[in-house]
Parts: C-alpha cells; sequence; structure tokens
C-alpha cells in the first residue's frame, strides 16, 4: 500500500510530537475524563481502581447542603474578585507613576517583582510573623494608636482579609511589569496632542492611559482571577481554613474531602464545580470585553 | 530522509520502553532480601540501632532491612498510603494514632492479617502482649498490626517551678485544684510571661481535650452508647471545654488560643525555653532527652492528668501504639513477618533511647529502663516517669475502640472548640452545636 505524499507529513508531524501528545494524554486529558468519572461516584481512593459505586448526581446535589464546601465557596469568591480588583487598580496607577516620574524605573520594578519569582512557602511563612502579635504589623498598629490591633489569623473577622492583602502583594508586581511593558508601546502622538489641549497629568491618565491599557487589564483580568480561585498553599500554611471555616477555600476543602476524609468521588465532584465556575466567569468576561476593551 | 527519522524515533521509543523494563526485573533477582521498613520517628531516635541490631543478627540468615522515615502528618500519611497503593516499595510499616489508621488501611487492604502467621508459629498474641493490648488493636475481630509500644497520657512539669513555688506535685487532682494551680505558677508579663499551663491548641486541640475526657468517660468518650449518637454536649466534655476556656481567656494562666496559633508556639519551644510549668501530653519526651537540640537543667516530671470532679479518675488514656503491618503486595511476605516479629519481641527495646516504651512482656524492662534514662537521669524525674509513663501496672488503661465517621467528628470538634476558646460561643452553646452537627453525619 502506498500513503499518499500529505499522508505522509502529516503523519511524521504527529509522530515528532508524539512525546508531548503523550504526555498531554496521560496528565491532563485521561485525569480530567477520570476526574469526571469519579464525580458520579462515592469512590474511596484507597480502596484502588474500580471500587466504587455510581451515585449520580448525588454528590452534586449534596455539596449544597454541605455548610463547609458553602463557606469555602463564599470565601474563594471573595478573596478572588476583592484581590483582583485591587491588583489592577494599585498596578495600573503603580506602573504609571513608576513609568513616568520615577527615577531608576527599572530597579523599582524589579524590586516589585520579588515577590512573583519567590517561594510561596517562604512569603507565607514571612506573612504569618509580620501578622503575629509581636510582629510588625501589630507593632506598628499600636505606634499608630490602634488600641486592640486585629489579631489577624487567628481572628474570624481578619484571616481572610490578612491572607487578602498578602495576595495583593504578591500580585501587584507582576501586574506592574505587564503594564509597564503596555506603557512602552502607547502612542506618544495622542499625549502630545492631549497636552496641546490642555489637558493635565490626571486626565490623561483618565482618558487615556486606562483605555489604551484595557487589552492588557482585561488579560490580567482572567489569568489573576484564575489563578486566584485556585489559592492553596498560603491557607494550607497560614490557617488551615481557620478559624472555623473563616479562611476556608475552595481548593483547600477539595483537598481536605480527598486525603482527610477520602471521599475522592465528592472531591471530584467539588473540582467540577470549581471548573464549571471559572469557565463561567471566564466566558463572561470573553463575551462582554467588546464594551470595554479597546484594541 | 524523512522516513529514517521516523524511523529512528520509534526506535529510541521501543529501546526506551525495553530498559524500562529491563531495569525492574534486575532489582529484585538478588539472593539477599532486602526490607523496607517505614516508620515516624527519626532514624537517631531509636529505629537506626533497630536496623543495625537487626541487620547484624540476620546477616547470616540472608535479610536485611532498610529504614525509610516519613513525618506522622496527613501528608507523611498520604506519602505512605500512596506508596502502598502504588506496589511493593514497603515491606513493613507502623501506624500511629491509634486504630483510626490501621482500621483505615486493613479496610483498603493495605494489612494482612497476621493471624495465620501466629497461628503457623503457635503464638498467642494475648500472651505476649496482654489481653486489653490485643483487644483494642482488632479490627472487626482480625488483627491487621502488632502493637509495639504503650504510651501513657499525662502531664509533663517543670518541676523546678514547683518547687519553687512551693507546690507539692501533685498525684491526683480535680479541674478545680489544677486551675489553682495554674495560677501560681503564672508570674511576669508581655514576652517574659512565664504561663502556667500550655494547651497547644494548634495542632489538634481535639485530642487534647479528648484525653482529659476520657478520664472519666472511658476511651469512646466521643459517642453515646450504640454509637448511633454522639456523646459530645456531656457535662464532662462541658467542664473540660470551660476549664481551658478558664485558664486562657479569664486567669491568663495559660496562653490563649489565639496567641498559639499567630505566634505558632509548640510544647517544645514552650516548655523546654521554661516558659510554661505544665504541658498537656508527653509526646515531647523525646525533645526533653534530647539536649544538644533543647538545653535546658530543670527536671521533668510526669504528672497523671486532672480530673473533672473528685473520684472521675476512673481511666487512663494509653495507646497501644507504633503498630506495625505488613503490605500485602510486599515480595518478602515470610521475611517481612520475621522481621516484624523480632521487632515486636526484642527490637523495640532500641526505641526507649527516643522515649517509646515497648510493650511485650517478653521484653527487658530493665534495659529499655536503662536506656530510656542513660544521660538523662539528672533532668527526668525517675519516681514518677517509672510510675506514670514506663509501668503500666495497676492502671485502668483505655483506649479508642470506635471510629465511626471519625475525620469529620474531628473537624467539626476542632471548629466548635476553637469557637468556644475565641469566647464566640460559651462551652454548652459549642458542645451542643458540636453535637448537632456531629450527629448528621452519623445519620447519613
Amino acid at each position: 500500500m502506498k500513503l499518499s505524499k500529505q499522508l505522509k507529513i502529516d503523519l511524521s508531524g504527529y509522530l515528532f510530537i508524539l512525546p508531548n501528545i503523550i504526555g498531554v494524554l496521560l496528565f491532563f486529558i485521561i485525569p480530567i475524563l477520570f476526574s469526571l468519572v469519579i464525580s458520579f461516584t462515592d469512590w474511596d481512593f484507597t480502596m484502588g481502581i474500580g471500587n466504587w459505586n455510581f451515585v449520580g448526581f448525588q454528590n452534586f446535589i449534596d455539596i449544597w447542603q454541605d455548610q463547609w464546601f458553602v463557606s469555602s465557596l463564599l470565601n474563594t469568591l471573595l478573596l478572588s474578585f476583592v484581590s483582583v480588583f485591587f491588583i489592577i487598580v494599585i498596578s495600573i496607577v503603580f506602573a504609571t507613576i513608576v513609568d513616568t516620574y520615577c527615577y531608576g524605573s527599572v530597579a523599582m520594578r524589579l524590586a516589585m517583582f520579588i515577590p512573583k519569582i519567590s517561594n510561596i512557602v517562604a512569603i507565607s511563612i514571612i506573612w504569618v510573623m509580620m501578622y503575629s502579635p509581636w510582629g510588625p504589623v501589630t507593632q506598628f498598629l499600636k505606634l499608630v494608636g490602634v488600641q486592640n490591633p486585629p489579631k489577624f489569623l487567628g481572628d474570624y473577622t481578619w484571616a481572610l482579609p490578612a491572607i487578602i492583602i498578602m495576595m495583593i502583594w504578591s500580585g501587584i508586581g507582576y501586574a506592574v511589569m505587564i503594564y509597564s511593558a503596555a506603557l512602552q508601546g502607547l502612542p506618544k502622538e495622542v499625549y502630545e496632542a492631549a497636552e496641546i489641549d490642555g489637558a493635565g497629568a490626571v486626565t490623561k491618565f483618565f482618558h487615556l492611559t486606562i483605555h489604551f491599557l484595557s487589552p492588557t487589564t482585561f488579560f490580567l483580568v482572567v489569568t489573576t482571577l484564575i489563578s486566584m480561585f485556585q489559592v492553596f498553599a498560603p491557607i494550607q500554611l497560614m490557617t488551615q481554613g481557620g478559624p472555623g471555616t473563616s479562611s476556608s477555600v475552595l481548593v483547600y476543602y477539595i483537598y481536605t474531602s480527598a486525603f482527610s476524609f477520602y471521599k475522592m468521588g465528592y472531591a471530584a465532584a467539588m473540582s467540577w464545580i470549581l471548573f464549571i465556575l471559572l469557565f463561567g466567569v471566564t466566558l463572561f468576561q470573553w463575551k462582554n470585553q467588546k464594551r470595554w476593551v479597546n484594541y | 530522509m524523512k522516513k529514517n527519522l521516523v524511523m529512528v524515533c520509534l526506535l529510541v521509543l521501543l529501546t526506551s520502553l525495553c530498559f524500562a523494563q529491563g531495569n525492574k526485573e534486575a532489582s529484585s533477582t538478588n539472593d539477599e532480601v532486602l526490607l523496607r521498613l517505614w516508620m515516624g520517628i527519626p532514624a537517631e531516635n531509636g529505629p537506626q540501632d533497630v536496623v543495625d541490631a537487626f541487620n547484624r543478627e540476620y546477616k547470616d540468615k540472608g535479610i536485611q532491612v532498610e529504614y525509610e522515615r516519613y513525618v506522622n502528618n496527613d501528608q507523611g500519611n498520604l506519602k505512605l498510603e500512596t506508596n502502598l497503593l502504588a506496589g511493593s516499595g514497603i515491606d513493613v510499616y507502623a501506624s500511629y494514632g491509634g486504630l483510626t489508621r490501621v482500621a483505615k488501611r486493613a479496610e483498603s487492604k493495605m494489612a494482612m492479617d497476621l493471624t495465620p502467621f501466629l497461628q503457623r508459629d503457635n503464638l498467642i498474641p494475648e500472651d505476649i502482649f496482654g489481653e486489653t493490648a490485643i483487644t483494642l488493636s482488632r479490627v472487626d475481630g482480625v488483627l491487621y498490626a502488632l502493637p509495639t509500644t504503650l504510651t501513657k497520657t499525662s502531664f509533663l512539669i517543670n518541676k523546678d517551678m514547683f518547687d519553687e513555688a512551693g507546690i507539692e506535685v501533685p498525684t491526683s487532682w480535680t479541674y478545680d485544684e489544677f486551675r489553682e494551680i495554674a495560677k501560681k505558677l503564672t508570674k511576669g508579663e508581655g514576652l517574659d510571661k512565664v504561663y502556667g499551663m500550655f494547651w497547644n491548641s494548634t495542632q489538634n486541640f481535639y485530642e487534647v481535650q479528648a484525653r482529659l475526657s476520657s478520664r472519666t468517660l472511658g476511651g469512646d468518650w466521643m459517642y453515646a452508647p450504640g454509637a448511633n449518637e454522639t456523646n459530645l454536649n456531656d457535662d464532662v466534655i462541658v467542664k473540660t471545654l470551660e476549664l481551658v476556656n478558664n485558664t486562657m481567656n479569664v486567669d491568663h494562666s495559660a496562653p490563649s488560643h489565639v496567641d498559639t496559633v499567630t505566634q505558632k508556639l509548640t510544647m517544645e519551644n514552650m516548655f523546654l525555653n521554661g516558659k510554661v510549668a505544665i504541658v498537656a501530653d508527653n509526646f515531647i519526651i523525646r525533645s526533653v532527652k534530647d539536649l544538644k537540640q533543647f538545653p535546658h537543667d530543670f527536671v521533668t516530671a510526669f504528672v497523671p492528668q486532672p480530673v473533672a470532679a473528685k473520684g472521675g479518675d476512673k481511666y487512663t488514656w494509653a495507646q497501644y501504639g507504633d503498630q506495625l503491618s505488613i503490605n500485602p503486595k510486599s515480595k518478602n511476605i515470610d521475611a517481612a513477618w520475621e522481621f516484624l516479629k523480632w521487632y515486636a519481641t526484642e527490637g523495640v527495646e532500641y526505641m526507649a533511647i527516643g522515649g517509646r516504651i515497648g510493650l511485650a512482656k517478653t521484653l527487658n524492662k530493665d534495659a529499655i529502663m536503662d536506656r530510656f534514662f542513660k544521660g538523662v537521669d539528672e533532668i527526668i524525674d525517675i519516681e514518677s516517669a517509672k510510675k506514670y509513663f514506663i509501668y503500666n501496672e495497676g492502671d485502668n488503661l483505655t483506649s479508642t475502640t470506635i471510629f465511626k465517621k471519625a475525620p469529620e467528628i474531628q473537624k467539626v470538634m476542632n471548629e466548635e472548640c476553637e469557637a468556644i476558646l475565641t469566647e464566640r460561643k460559651t462551652a454548652k452553646e459549642g458542645l451542643n452545636d458540636a453535637k448537632k452537627r456531629a450527629d448528621e453525619f452519623l445519620k447519613k
């Protein structure tokens, strides 16, 4: 049998990317499909593959009665949206200031970028110390006259905000870097025209910079939101979801269900809800970008 | 040209597959059996001596053992279980923390039924380890693990601080008496404050209060008879939580829960740096003996835990622990049994260096004692150590035997205790809520 020339070319092409395809199949596609299957079962992973009962949509129904799931979901939403909002606002302002008014802007940007390349474990431990009653944050608050500074990680109302503050701090550097890169490419002539028309710095920022940066903002909102939905390490290291459930997030509860309660099926169902949620949010942003993103 | 490239790619793939297969074969064709032993204790605290002694003794018999430490926390146990699931990487391993994990591992076929081995060697486990120990080690009547150590719970005290304050070392005390003593032992302010008590409420507070409550209620304190509902709002448990709350938030004779969490306070650092007079558990005895890492010169003594009311000291919580099991997937099951038998009846003596006391009646108690006190007889009160830690005669020992929905109930209990200790709820309210929530799980 003689293969057509095109088929031969195609085939050898596939052979070249075969190692990659195998990797993707083994480590992404198959596990994803597998998790979908087990989300309809009551699987306990220590029982081995195949030892499960299909329970239909039971997991997906039970989840909404589960107080731990509901509060973890609410915390996740709060953490994600609040931190993304502040990261974007602070970064866009910082990037503009650093870019226009600062000497040594490269050094500044680099300094801000350090959290991004630091290990999250190290960051978390440092912040635990910062928040401790003898740590700098509490001591500073006392210095400026706060009588009873919050107990941060040990406090029901403050544990989640404390983590949000840390996430904002560690997220800013990356966003500033991306914004700075985008700022370099803005059309100078438009700014000159605006100056001739008498526009000040603030007007230029609100009427030009923000608009020009909207594609970058769109990109950052999508990617940062996705990464914030998946926060796990700081929670595990700093609060273990506590006190109570006040800082528990979805990924952390998925982990607890799977590996402390051994309820793999239930955990898989939650992962799929997390995926649907993320997919929905991203799709919504994608559809709505025409309204505010200017290319 | 292209054709050749394709052929080369295929060849590389095929050969690498062949090699992968070949390597596997090579490792199992060895005359000498090499067993892999997994336990949760640092090698220098006993396991290395165990392994060395075994390897000396069994050199001619062709069995050698290799030690691997896993950290006994959630992640470490997950690592152990994944390894057991995956195959034959482990031959013998130890489980900790009562029967919960053994029961889980037995159910998941990660542990062999040891009855046939015992029968083959004409061994009656009750004769070797004692009736209670074996009864409390069976899962649905089957022995999946041999208990090798006995850990009796007690408090540890800094005896020098007691002497200085002129307080007699208690042999039996109620919560009220305990509270007064803790107050008397508290002194100083701020960073220099020395507390009477440290509850260690971060790691797993559930366990701390479990042991106090079980002094009166027994090992299955958590469940009502029949185990169809919990017993979490029992008077004794309420009193226990009230005591802890009072020392933390009323008397300030113990670091508050919030301080414990936010400053990540640990038993080792608090006790061995002289920042506290009494600690809630004795598992840090390993560190007390470790003068290199924790240099100190005060005398540590063992004292029984207080009880809710006079006459409440019915039981002492004990763990028939360090349960050794054989991985059913092991390729050297007979050799693994040889090791297990040797360890439980002889080898565990070496663990006394790290403060773990062997259980079997065949063990040489004097040798254990020598190892335990070697180099530390100046800083450990020998009389109280013998009475409350090493000997087990005359105590009514108790342990948990029911594990229904235990992880879920523990999580509920930890959360409600946290609410009580941060004064969001009273002990009564918190424990009523805990019971309500935990009962939901038992109904499912």
